[in-house]
């Protein structure tokens, strides 16, 4: 079974072709390397290349194959591809939204105020709801003109991050 | 003079553990306070004693007054410290521990009164002949009135909550299109955090520095000033990173300033710890700003450079005690640094990023000190503050100093949330900062440099796939355990099945 890791734009191909407990001869899409790789559990790893000195860690998100990973400057949100998920996407249901037809809460937080109504006809760049997290307060906006098809939250609620708010048609 | 055994932390997170911690050292108990959200916060951990004060939002737990006083009378506390933000600057509160036999651990609510006040502080300021920013000299209530006042003072003018602190409430204008949008938004930003929606308007200096001078005063007429902070680095009018000495003050122009600070806190016969905050331009004029009637969050880098532990100074000043300290036995040694740690996302407009602490390492060796509250498996509460730990360090010269905390930032380490270490890295790295020059504009003037994309290179990029690799196929058939913590669960259900286990 083929796996492959999903970075950004980049689909790369893993192979193993030696192991020796932590000594690895591994390559990745066309190259290979000899690391010396320790971790453990809870997604710490070293990884020693040429004796450079690489630490990351890896929080698994709460989608399954999915991960945070946290380099000294960087964060990723790599996705391991193997058959199931491969499945899916050729089905082409893709998990990639049209962002421009909804809202969505970019973290998680309070419904401070909403707008806007089913069926009302919106400008881009009109204020549909707002918003609190940690104290501060931010406006959503409407993408493009349109027509308000849901609103699916109400002043008050606590939301979660990626919920959709407000979907237009 | 009352000897005090017991203190009420009517505060959470960071600040509150810092105050336990003095607690600790003066053999005095302590007496937490929590939410629905803060059960599992750390403070609740450190205490002797925590008592439930109700739901998580703070209208409704951290800024209940009379819940509060009702828990320090039941849990026989002395005193109540209120560290910063909630109810530290509410003289109404203030006067309910007086009314209660508590004592409040900070100046007469009076003072808090009288300085909360913007428009007061102004007035009391004058008289006293300090210096001030042209502004209001009255507290505006209405949309039109705010309107006619910023259109008499002209643009660009600040737009601040009279009730207001820590960038809440506070708006800058500089074009009349974001006239009415700003006002609006300051307005129900106040009244949300601080039940009032009064704000007043000054005329905005451009591109000033930001320095405050600590004061502290005895209830015997004693004031002496610990010397000042730079805090012009600032965000959204948040501050990000303080240090002291400042690298703007000349000796005399810090003398001349000191002098004035104390003369203010005089002028208001204040007592406890309190701050006063200036605006310098750079022809080195200074302006009043206001006075905060309470421990400030950047208070460590005082203490490191004075040697003085101003918790305890504001015990024993609550006690009735007499300050042993002269302003002649004070002075700055070295250099000190404090960055700010928030759960937010640089490289998205510092959006908040609430979450669960995944890993976290905090950095050690000479010099550093870190005032923070999280660990590893905590959810970091929607409700309150972004900020999880402040990062402190000292050294013998500010380049030390900041080749210090270039260290110290890069071994800590926290993962689970999107955090501003690295983004306070780039400012360490920045010529502006390193050379001393910068103003309250530093973020805006090194955007460029600051927001930068750093290029990944391609093998760390490879290592991270190969570790998800690894990783992944280490967990296909392993349960990962959790170091959040749960409750108890009720095993009553299991009891039963349990059992038949046991006879086998």
């Amino acid at each position: 079974m083929p796996i492959e890791i999903k970075l950004n734009d980049r689909i790369a191909q893993v192979k193993i072709l030696n192991q020796n407990e932590n000594l690895l001869e591994v390559m990745i899409d066309d190259k290979v390397y000899h690391v010396d790789l320790m971790h453990n559990d809870e997604g710490s790893f070293s990884v020693l290349v040429n004796n450079h000195s690489h630490n990351m860690t890896l929080v698994p998100s709460s989608k399954p194959k999915q991960y945070t990973a946290y380099t000294l400057y960087n964060t990723y949100e790599p996705e391991v591809i193997d058959a199931a998920s491969r499945y899916i996407r050729n089905r082409g249901n893709g998990s990639i939204a049209q962002a421009t037809n909804r809202i969505t809460a970019p973290m998680p937080g309070k419904i401070v105020k909403v707008l806007v109504g089913a069926g009302q006809k919106v400008e881009k760049g009109q204020t549909a709801v707002i918003m609190s997290a940690m104290k501060m307060e931010s406006e959503y906006k409407a993408a493009s003109d349109g027509i308000v098809k849901s609103v699916n939250v109400e002043a008050g609620n606590t939301v979660e991050a990626n919920q959709i708010l407000i979907e237009f048609e | 003079m009352k000897k005090i055994y017991k203190i009420l932390i009517a505060n959470r997170g960071e600040i509150a553990i810092r105050i336990m911690r003095t607690c600790r050292e003066m053999n005095i108990r302590s007496v937490a306070v929590f939410s629905d959200a803060d059960r599992t916060s750390m403070h609740v951990r450190y205490a002797d004693e925590a008592y439930y004060i109700g739901p998580s939002p703070s209208k409704e737990s951290y800024l209940n007054a009379g819940k509060i006083i009702e828990v320090a009378l039941r849990s026989k506390a002395d005193a109540i410290h209120p560290g910063y933000g909630f109810l530290s600057e509410n003289a109404g509160f203030a006067r309910l521990c007086q009314e209660n036999n508590l004592i409040f651990i900070g100046p007469s609510p009076d003072v808090i009164d009288r300085m909360g006040d913007k428009i007061e502080a102004r007035k009391a300021m004058i008289a006293a002949g300090i210096p001030v920013v042209p502004g209001t000299t009255e507290a505006i209530t209405s949309e039109e009135a705010a309107l006619g006042t910023i259109l008499q003072i002209g643009l660009p003018v600040m737009i601040k909550a009279s009730a207001g602190g820590g960038g809440k409430g506070m708006r800058l204008v500089l074009e009349d299109t974001e006239i009415l949008a700003s006002l609006r938004a300051a307005r129900s930003e106040a009244m949300a955090a601080f039940g009032d929606d009064a704000v007043y308007i000054e005329k905005y200096v451009s591109s000033p520095h930001h320095i405050e001078f600590q004061v502290l005063g005895d209830q015997h007429g004693n004031v002496i000033h610990l010397f000042e902070r730079e805090c012009s680095i600032q965000r959204r009018h948040q501050k990000m990173v303080e240090e002291t000495p400042s690298p703007l003050l000349t000796p005399e122009l810090r003398e001349q300033m000191g002098n004035h600070a104390v003369k203010a806190a005089k002028a208001v016969q204040y007592f406890g710890a309190g701050t006063i905050e200036f605006l310098v331009d750079n022809q080195q004029n200074y302006y009043f700003l206001e006075m905060n009637t309470r421990l400030q969050v950047e208070h460590p880098i005082t203490e490191r450079v004075t040697g003085v532990d101003l918790v305890k100074q504001q015990i024993l000043i609550a006690e009735g005690e007499e300050l042993t300290m002269k302003q002649n036995d004070l002075s700055q040694l070295g250099h000190a640094i404090e960055c700010r740690v928030n759960a937010e996302d640089p490289d998205n407009n510092f959006s908040p990023n609430p979450g669960r602490i995944h890993s976290i390492t905090e950095p050690l060796g000479l010099g550093v000190r870190t005032d923070g509250y999280v660990y590893e498996g905590y959810e970091i509460p929607i409700y309150y503050d972004s900020m999880i730990s402040k990062l402190i360090v000292w050294a013998q010269n500010r380049e030390e100093a900041i080749q210090r905390m270039r260290r110290a930032l890069y071994e800590y380490k926290i993962t689970g949330i999107k955090t501003s270490l690295k983004f306070l890295e780039r400012i360490m790295d920045s010529a502006d900062f390193q050379e001393g020059k910068y103003d309250t504009s530093f973020i805006e003037k090194n955007k460029a440099f600051l927001f930068q994309e750093k290029e990944c290179d391609n093998e760390t990029e490879d290592m991270v796939i190969l570790a998800i690799y690894i990783d992944y196929l280490n967990r296909l058939n392993k349960i990962i355990p959790s170091k959040q913590l749960n409750p108890a669960e009720n095993r009553w259900k299991k009891y039963t099945y349990q059992k038949n286990f046991d006879r086998l």
